[in-house]
């Protein structure tokens, strides 16, 4: 097995995520940034702008997500446990407030924000799906 | 009495708030709580590719989170909803929809750790596989969220159509509408998870059966998928039949009843044929060349395995079709309400019951295909016998509806 008996390197791992994040924030940012001129153009700035707004929480989420790992790896068990847990109640608090502001305020679409929740979900599992249907045979697929 | 109607919304609305994400938040930390688990013991059996195990955990548990992200939106929608024109059908619609999304979340959540979980590992013993491994969690995950997405496509009906003056009664409809389809989609979404996370153990041990490992699993998850299918179904006719000018007393029993019914006996069946599906997708990765019997006993394993969920979508449709007399009474109401519960919970064991005979007899026609005849009539004999608990289940149910 490859590296069996080394111990695991915090670093390598966090780097490695770091890059994983990028990859994926910036084209779900992409994604949304395109549907969101497609919708300017056709006159639905409201529809745009949830987008956008959503797409924007979903990152921030995703990178929170890896950010905590970053404060978990290579610590005992009783602060990494706290942390998880705080975590997941800052980032579901998090999550709403994009949903908040689009319900209260008109310049926002609530439907085009919810599906920017789940955009960077939506990126990779196409990414999922583009290496299922066109490259099966890809040893390196997702994440590399 | 418009006060007191916008009241009773508001209730309605924070109490189906509070049960959306409390229950749906429960699965998504559950399956990723699995998978950092497997993710730990897989790095310590291979801690020099620590960056791809965390890597496939964080992209694993990105998506398992995505159930709680439907609870959520639907949370947050019920939390702060407009609703101009208060009813109690609206009031009964919200909170139906609260308990659709968090108890048809959960399943899910839980369902999609196992695939991330199980990469993670098989990632750790074949790391060249990193690839292939993590398009099967992707997909695997992907499929245990359908409940989930079942569970949302009915809360917002439930939460924006507008079921104008329906008889009071509606209200009790369109409450177990919303609880139907949340409990039938429990069993689903954690049952596909099974087949999800066995195709991933599978593909790190036998890399060459790739193709009918993920033909196996999405054939197994989506039968594993059918009782949360019967709960829609259900959850529909109720929200959309015109029922006529029935009595309240007893159709309120008679509805929650036929809610009850069907969503409780999916929560086994689902689990059951999740169960057969995953032994299946394990049994094609020790023996590929057994796939054509293993297929084969999969499906018979999870038809026989749905049988109580069927008895329970007849005893819904009794429940909701057979015209019941006016009456002043408590006792026959109770009697339809105690014949849901009565199917609902006689189907949960024998749906698990046969599901688990359905996966031993599996395990052993991939090791010893020869004898799968033999092993298939012994499987449908056992079932039988599980089975038999779900038909007194249903004689009970039938007696009172049709005798009490």
């Amino acid at each position: 097995m490859k590296g069996a008996g080394k111990t695991p390197h915090p670093t390598n791992a966090m780097e490695t995520i770091r890059a994983l994040q990028k990859r994926y924030c910036s084209r779900a940012m992409l994604i949304a940034i395109g549907g969101a001129l497609l919708l300017l153009v056709l006159g639905y700035k409201p529809l745009a702008r949830g987008l956008v707004l959503g797409t924007l929480f979903s990152i921030i989420n995703f990178i929170l997500m890896g950010q905590s790992l970053q404060t978990r790896i290579g610590k005992t068990q009783s602060r990494p446990t706290l942390v998880a847990l705080v975590s997941v109640v800052f980032r579901y608090a998090l999550m709403a407030v994009p949903l908040i502001i689009a319900l209260f305020y008109e310049p926002y679409h609530i439907v085009t924000a919810i599906v920017g929740l789940f955009m960077v979900q939506v990126v990779i599992l196409l990414e999922g799906a583009r290496n299922l249907l066109w490259n099966r045979s890809s040893t390196t697929g997702i994440g590399n | 009495m418009d006060i007191e109607l916008q009241t009773l919304i508001k209730v309605a609305a924070y109490l189906g708030g509070g049960m959306a994400i409390g229950f749906g938040a429960i699965g998504a930390a559950v399956g990723e709580g699995h998978a950092a688990a497997q993710a730990n013991r897989a790095l310590s059996e291979n801690p020099g590719i620590s960056g791809d195990i965390v890597k496939t955990m964080l992209v694993g548990q990105a998506v398992a989170e995505s159930a709680a992200i439907f609870a959520l939106v639907i949370a947050i929608l019920l939390l702060f909803l407009q609703v101009p024109a208060p009813t109690l059908l609206k009031a009964a619609s919200l909170l139906g929809a609260g308990l659709c999304i968090g108890l048809g979340a959960l399943g899910s959540g839980i369902g999609s750790g196992m695939p991330a979980a199980e990469a993670c590992r098989g990632i750790a013993r074949q790391p060249q596989l990193m690839g292939r491994m993590t398009t099967t969690m992707l997909v695997g995950s992907a499929v245990c969220q359908t409940p989930a997405i079942l569970s949302m496509v009915v809360a917002l009906m439930l939460m924006f159509i507008n079921f104008g003056d329906a008889p009071i009664v509606k209200s009790v409809a369109l409450f177990g509408a919303g609880l139907c389809m949340g409990l039938g989609a429990i069993g689903s979404g954690m049952g596909s998870g099974h087949p999800a996370g066995e195709a991933c153990k599978g593909l790190a041990r036998q890399p060459a059966a790739a193709g009918p490992l993920t033909a196996n699993m999405l054939v197994g998850s989506a039968v594993s998928q059918t009782p949360a299918i019967f709960a829609m179904v259900v959850a529909l006719m109720l929200m959309f039949l015109n029922f006529g000018d029935v009595p309240f007393n007893p159709a309120w029993a008679a509805f929650l009843g036929a809610a009850l019914s069907t969503g409780l006996s999916a929560i086994g069946s689902g689990y059951g044929c999740g169960l057969a599906a995953g032994a299946s997708c394990e049994g094609i990765a020790r023996h590929p060349r057994n796939v054509g019997p293993l297929t084969t006993i999969m499906l018979v394993g999870q038809a026989v395995a749905q049988t109580p969920c069927i008895f329970g979508l007849l005893v819904s449709f009794i429940l909701m079709f057979k015209a019941f007399p006016d009456t002043a009474a408590l006792a026959p109401a109770m009697a339809l309400l105690s014949a849901g519960l009565c199917m609902g919970f006689g189907g949960i064991g024998p749906g698990l019951g046969n599901g688990m005979t359905a996966e031993g007899a599996i395990r052993w026609v991939a090791r010893q295909s020869e004898h799968a005849s033999l092993l298939m009539r012994i499987m449908l004999v056992g079932q039988a016998v599980s089975q038999s608990t779900a038909i007194y289940a249903m004689v009970i149910s039938l007696v009172l509806i049709f005798v009490i």
